[in-house]
């Protein structure tokens, strides 16, 4: 038995009552947000509502992220990640603001009940899984419908699961849920596999999947967990039950936007614009990661803006005092 | 070799130097026989102990010690109850070994009974404080869950906070098997509230507190 232990807990924090810049969002576009800030010598709080990393930390095994030649666990990188922004002096809160005022100047944002002035915010919240938004999945949620392989996977010993999407992040998860499931049938609207050639390669070889491509999923049934998927043929319009014991779905992402839907321009599908050095439409506001319009939405590139993104706030705060 | 590694030891280490104030107790019932769990959950809360004078660490075994186990509630293991200053009973259980996320679960629980509260909001804290009927909290996770120490967080926060009533549990789903059966646990983190309750996922500590009192006043399904 191999066991790991986790020590980047949310650690309690006493909160100061102004920072030089707040982070909002612990992936990896805010934790790199972070040690880039901190190490200028900026007094760095980053707000976070989950496990270090975000989403990344509900990716199982991460191959393309540089430096990594074997790979690295989502968990690791995400705990890596927060440890190195804790080095140097960022703070940590674990929750969510219950208000945000970005207009203020200094902003303001409400935290356990404190408002904390902050000079500037980069906004890096990044996205969540997509639902589908066809009938029983609501109802049938953790009752055979997840959003997590890396959570609900175990539950599914032995069963025949359905994931939806063949994009890399279906596929990848596909490839762990093998690990448990009897069999998976991987379901995709469109007529092609998305995925990366080598997570497609990789789940072929468990001998356990097969995809059914062009394919819309029309609803999930069950009456107390999921026993099967309506699915319809997009060519030739006939519709079938495929019989499943699970549903994974993997169908995109959505930006993590609504608590600032009114004080900063988004685009049409929600996520945050911004200008070429990432400045928001709000003065003294900035974003990075996922959440920014146009985002390639892959760790290295959030990496890479979360970095800009804190190197700007710099310059703007150094030249404001 | 140690269960934890050096570096995390040292970040442990640190953490507890400059947040623990009071003692606490890590009381394990274990066992040797029949609990894969037992041998390994003994180990790393021993090396865990090892990182703090305030804490100290009593390991009972289930069968010899049947009387102090009925004492806790504790009918199955390994189970894992935090006692603060004086022995004071928080409420607090974790059934299963407290690994991955969940150890961080652990350390954030062991920083709270130390200091004899948490960061609750001050309005949730009252309403907590009023409740004066029995509520016993079930968190089924996965050790590999992120979201779950969210909701296990949220349980034993409030289980603190009103001891004398409020029991709350983390359960690792995998460990048993017959329990996530019997509460039909697909997916986690999923929380039961006097078995008339439940939810799945990780819901703000507002919400939760809203769940409990709504579990208080429904009738029994």
């Amino acid at each position: 038995m191999e066991f790991s232990f986790s020590v980047t807990g949310p650690p309690k924090v006493d909160l100061k009552d102004s920072y030089d810049v707040v982070v909002i969002g612990g992936g990896p576009a805010g934790l790199t947000a972070a040690i880039y800030a901190s190490r200028a010598r900026l007094s760095t709080l980053v707000i976070n509502k989950g496990a270090p990393g975000g989403l990344v930390a509900t990716t199982e095994w991460i191959e393309n992220y540089p430096g990594f030649p074997e790979g690295i666990a989502g968990a690791e990188l995400g705990r890596a990640m927060q440890n190195q922004a804790q080095r140097f002096g960022a703070e940590f809160f674990n929750g969510e603001p219950e208000a945000i005022d970005l207009a203020a100047d200094p902003k303001i944002l409400r935290l356990a009940g404190k408002d904390i002035k902050a000079r500037s915010v980069i906004i890096a919240t990044g996205t969540t899984p997509k639902k589908l938004g066809v009938p029983g999945e609501k109802k049938l949620y953790g009752h055979g419908v997840s959003y997590c392989a890396t959570c609900d996977g175990p539950f599914f010993a032995d069963k025949e699961l359905l994931v939806v999407g063949a994009g890399s992040s279906g596929v990848q998860e596909s490839g762990f849920l093998a690990k448990f499931a009897a069999k998976i049938t991987i379901v995709e609207f469109l007529a092609t596999i998305q995925a990366e050639g080598i997570l497609v390669e990789r789940f072929k070889k468990t001998g356990k999947g097969s995809f059914l491509l062009n394919h819309e999923v029309l609803a999930i049934e069950g009456d107390r967990t999921v026993s099967g998927v309506r699915v319809r043929d997009r060519s030739s319009g006939e519709e079938k039950l495929i019989p499943s014991g699970g549903v994974f779905v993997y169908v995109g992402l959505l930006p993590q936007t609504g608590a600032f839907a009114d004080q900063l321009k988004l685009d049409q599908w929600g996520c945050i614009e911004v200008d070429s050095d990432l400045r928001t439409s709000v003065e003294g506001v900035w974003a990075a990661g996922d959440v920014v319009s146009g985002a390639t939405r892959q760790i290295a590139a959030a990496v890479g803006t979360g970095a800009a993104a804190a190197i700007e706030v710099e310059h703007y705060l150094s030249s404001k005092s | 070799m140690g269960m934890l590694k050096d570096e995390d030891k040292k970040y442990v280490r640190e953490q507890f130097a400059e947040k623990l104030k009071g003692p606490v107790k890590i009381l394990l019932f274990s066992q040797r026989l029949e609990c894969e769990y037992c041998r390994p959950t003994e180990e790393i809360l021993t090396e865990l102990s090892q990182l703090s004078d305030k804490i100290s660490l009593d390991i009972r075994n289930l069968q010899i010690d049947s009387e102090g186990a009925k004492q806790f509630g504790v009918e199955m293991v390994p189970a894992t109850i935090l006692l603060g200053d004086g022995e004071r009973d928080y409420g607090i259980r974790f059934f299963g070994i407290p690994s991955g996320y969940e150890f961080s679960s652990l350390l954030a629980d062991i920083i709270d009974v130390s200091c004899g509260t948490n960061d609750m909001p001050n309005h949730l804290k009252a309403k907590i404080a009023a409740i004066d009927k029995p509520v016993d909290i079930k968190v089924f996770v996965t050790s590999t869950c992120p979201y779950c120490p969210g909701a296990v967080r949220a349980a034993h926060k409030i289980a603190m906070l009103n001891p004398e009533h409020i029991k709350a549990q983390m359960i690792e789903s995998t460990e048993f098997p017959h329990l996530a059966n019997k509460y039909a646990v697909y997916g986690v983190p999923k929380t039961i509230i006097n078995e008339r309750v439940q939810f799945e996922g990780a819901m703000p500590e507002a919400a939760v507190v809203e769940q409990v009192l709504s579990a208080l006043t429904q009738p029994q399904s």
